[in-house]
């Protein structure tokens, strides 16, 4: 036991220690959750639109006014050719066409218009959001006349109450499992070996079994200890929220950091040099990285993706995690994912035993 | 090839006959068990026969060396001895214990240091120092380890920026934690300066005097002539020649080298007949080995010989036989250049 501890407490520190595998891990986790925080974070949200005006009447020029007097939203009236080209590079989010014969239409002096909006295929949260501030400008603008200016089919704008921030917490959380099982577990044992360290704790009368077992979970604490450092940031300085309950989310975290430790201890198994632990290591995490719904919902990836991305763990601690943070689930919600993370485990973890070449 | 093995105890005395017939470990010392006691030890890999049926013992309380080329089969050895790899024949018994069968109670009374080891990463001396101590039932305080070893100066810095021969000093330091009865050394000097060499040197020479008995490999002839009480010569896995130092050079070294520039008239090989002449190797330089170096250099200076001085000998110069001469005694190298027809270092 004496030496167990040491030798875990050894590879704890030595990981911390390690400022080049911390950037990778814990320091990316939080450099996405500040980019995330300044691309959607700040003082709400900010929308822009180019605004084609056929019209050029006073009463278009205010029905302008009011949108761009609207918190947040800018308007820009330009030509027809700039305001499509700066949807397509996505600096507006929608471009408004006002119809000559606005300005009568709402004082009830000629046929009814339409004011067209433009967005780019697919739509985003800001052209829905930009949607939804037209409409309602549009109809106050209409009351003021005779009723006779619609907008032309508004676009559902689906309204999240969770933040994007609330959403990246879980999402980093599953990163630094899935970065840090095979950095400190894969690499850190295959270098071991490669460098003879293993070997030399061989020479001493400490069972192989210690050896590896403290390797493993020292490597699995440090991962811990990451994570309550990003959940502490994460809270406190970027504001993101934990709407379901802590103590749910220690089985997935555990599970999950069980398994991809199981993964990295498999390829160190398989590979004889650290060059090929990293190679394959970064075959493994970056696919999974953007197939397991890290970045967004993996409802909006193709089904094939979604079904290969299923059977990989990550998605279902990626899973877990969000129902329990965002979506305030119980633990039947999770009991699946839990089950299927403990399975990866276990298997990887008795492959990796069975098949571990000490040289 | 059944290895040689001496009989008695080391010396360092004059060479008294040799015992070429192989005795048990305990022979010399009347019913005492070995330190070590290997028999028939074989390993291969693959094709390759790495070790080819090593028989030796190795007494207490004495520096016992391996000295071989690389890929000689001495760190095969040195670990099959240590309980980390397995033999596919032989047996081999440390301190009485039989370490195929007991690996872990012979790896709590020894200590290792491995060829070229690496300890982990971000780890500083002081707690390199501690963890291997946390590795044995037993072992020594962590503060006193340090001072013997001189390393209190580094203690807080990370063993990844050590000089080589700091290194070796925590990594023979990290080999005696548990105080073991039998320390392995494998090239403990490979790759160091001269000075960090004659430190280590000076450390190894500490240990021995603690009545430790001290097995370690080395390619460098002058370190097993001053560290080790007897020598294994190895080559390609199998004891060419094992006895103390003394004796292997008087046996095997055959003496004394004398070497210098052929003149006109000489021919080399008749010297071949010379009372003493063991070798004569004639390739631009000529390189004569002799039991009896005055009865060579007679024979050289004889003023009737055909090569001898025509030139005027009142001008004070001599044209002869021996013209930039040297005279070297034998050392171990030579000894493995006899035994193998091979240079020690490549």
């Amino acid at each position: 036991m004496k030496a167990f501890r040491a030798l875990t407490l050894n590879r704890v520190r030595a990981s911390v220690r390690d400022r080049t595998a911390l950037i990778f891990t814990l320091g990316l986790a939080v450099l996405f959750m500040v980019i995330f925080g300044l691309l959607f974070g700040g003082n709400g949200l900010s929308v822009s639109l180019d605004a084609v005006n056929n019209d050029n009447t006073a009463v278009s020029a205010s029905y302008l006014k009011a949108l761009g007097g609207v918190n947040g939203v800018t308007v820009h009236s330009t030509s027809h050719s700039t305001a499509f080209a700066d949807l397509k590079d996505d600096s507006v989010a929608a471009v408004l066409v006002i119809p000559k014969g606005f300005g009568s239409a709402v004082l009830g002096q000629g046929p009814p218009q339409q004011v067209a909006i433009y967005q780019a295929a697919g739509g985003s949260s800001s052209s829905a959001i930009a949607d939804a501030v037209v409409a309602n400008v549009t109809a106050r603008t209409a009351g003021l006349g005779h009723l006779n200016v619609t907008l032309g089919t508004p676009q559902s704008a689906d309204v999240n109450q969770v933040t994007e921030m609330d959403y990246m917490l879980p999402s980093m959380i599953a990163y630094i499992i899935l970065f840090s099982g095979v950095n400190y577990v894969a690499i850190g044992l295959v270098e071991m070996r490669v460098k003879q360290i293993l070997r030399r704790f061989r020479a001493t009368p400490v069972r192989s079994g210690t050896i590896l077992s403290a390797q493993v979970v020292g490597g699995g604490l440090t991962v811990l200890l990451q994570i309550v450092v990003l959940v502490a940031l994460g809270i406190w300085v970027f504001g993101a929220k934990n709407y379901g309950s802590w103590l749910l989310l220690i089985p997935p975290i555990v599970l999950g950091t069980a398994a991809f430790v199981g993964i990295g201890f498999l390829i160190t198994s398989i590979s004889r040099t650290s060059e090929s632990a990293r190679a394959l290591a970064a075959m493994v995490t970056f696919p999974l990285m953007f197939l397991s719904g890290l970045f967004f919902p993996m409802s909006s990836l193709p089904a094939v993706v979604q079904t290969i991305a299923r059977i990989l763990p990550l998605a279902w601690a990626s899973d877990a995690l969000h129902q329990v943070m965002n979506d305030a689930a119980g633990f039947s919600a999770i009991t699946t994912d839990c089950l299927v993370m403990l399975a990866w485990a276990v298997v990887t973890i008795s492959i990796a035993t069975w098949r571990f070449r000490w040289d | 090839m059944a290895a040689l093995a001496s009989a008695g105890r080391p010396s360092s005395g004059p060479p008294p006959m040799l015992a070429p017939s192989r005795c048990r470990p305990d022979g010399g010392l009347r019913g005492e068990m070995a330190d070590i006691d290997v028999e028939g030890l074989v390993k291969r890999y693959g094709a390759v026969v790495a070790v080819d049926g090593l028989t030796f013992a190795v007494e207490k309380g004495e520096v016992f060396g391996m000295l071989g080329p690389n890929g000689a089969g001495k760190t095969t050895t040195l670990e099959i001895i240590e309980g980390l790899r397995t033999p596919d024949a032989g047996s081999v018994h440390v301190l009485g214990t039989d370490v195929l069968a007991h690996p872990s109670t012979v790896k709590e009374r020894i200590g290792v240091q491995l060829q070229a080891t690496a300890l982990p990463e971000f780890t500083r001396v002081r707690e390199a120092v501690e963890l291997f101590g946390a590795l044995y039932r037993r072992s020594r305080p962590t503060a006193e380890v340090m001072e013997e070893f001189n390393l209190e100066e580094k203690a807080e810095a990370y063993t990844t920026d050590l000089s080589g021969g700091q290194m070796q000093r925590l990594s023979i330091a990290l080999a005696l934690i548990n105080d073991p009865d039998l320390v392995f050394l494998d090239e403990p000097t490979t790759g160091l300066d001269p000075q960090a060499r004659l430190n280590i040197w000076t450390v190894i020479e500490g240990i021995r005097k603690r009545g430790k008995t001290v097995v370690l490999t080395t390619h460098y002839m002058e370190e097993a002539e001053r560290l080790c009480d007897r020598v294994a010569v190895i080559d390609r896995g199998r004891i060419v020649a094992l006895d103390t130092p003394p004796h292997l050079i008087a046996q095997h070294a055959v003496g004394t080298t004398i070497e210098f520039e052929p003149v006109l008239g000489l021919d080399p090989q008749s010297l071949r007949s010379v009372l003493g002449v063991e070798r004569v190797v004639a390739d631009g330089r000529v390189s004569i080995t002799t039991r009896n170096p005055e009865a060579l250099l007679h024979a050289l200076l004889d003023p009737t010989a055909p090569w001898a001085s025509t030139g005027d000998a009142a001008d004070g110069e001599r044209e002869g036989a021996i013209r930039d001469l040297m005279v070297r005694h034998g050392t171990l190298e030579d000894v493995f250049l006899s035994l193998t027809g091979r240079s020690l270092r490549e």
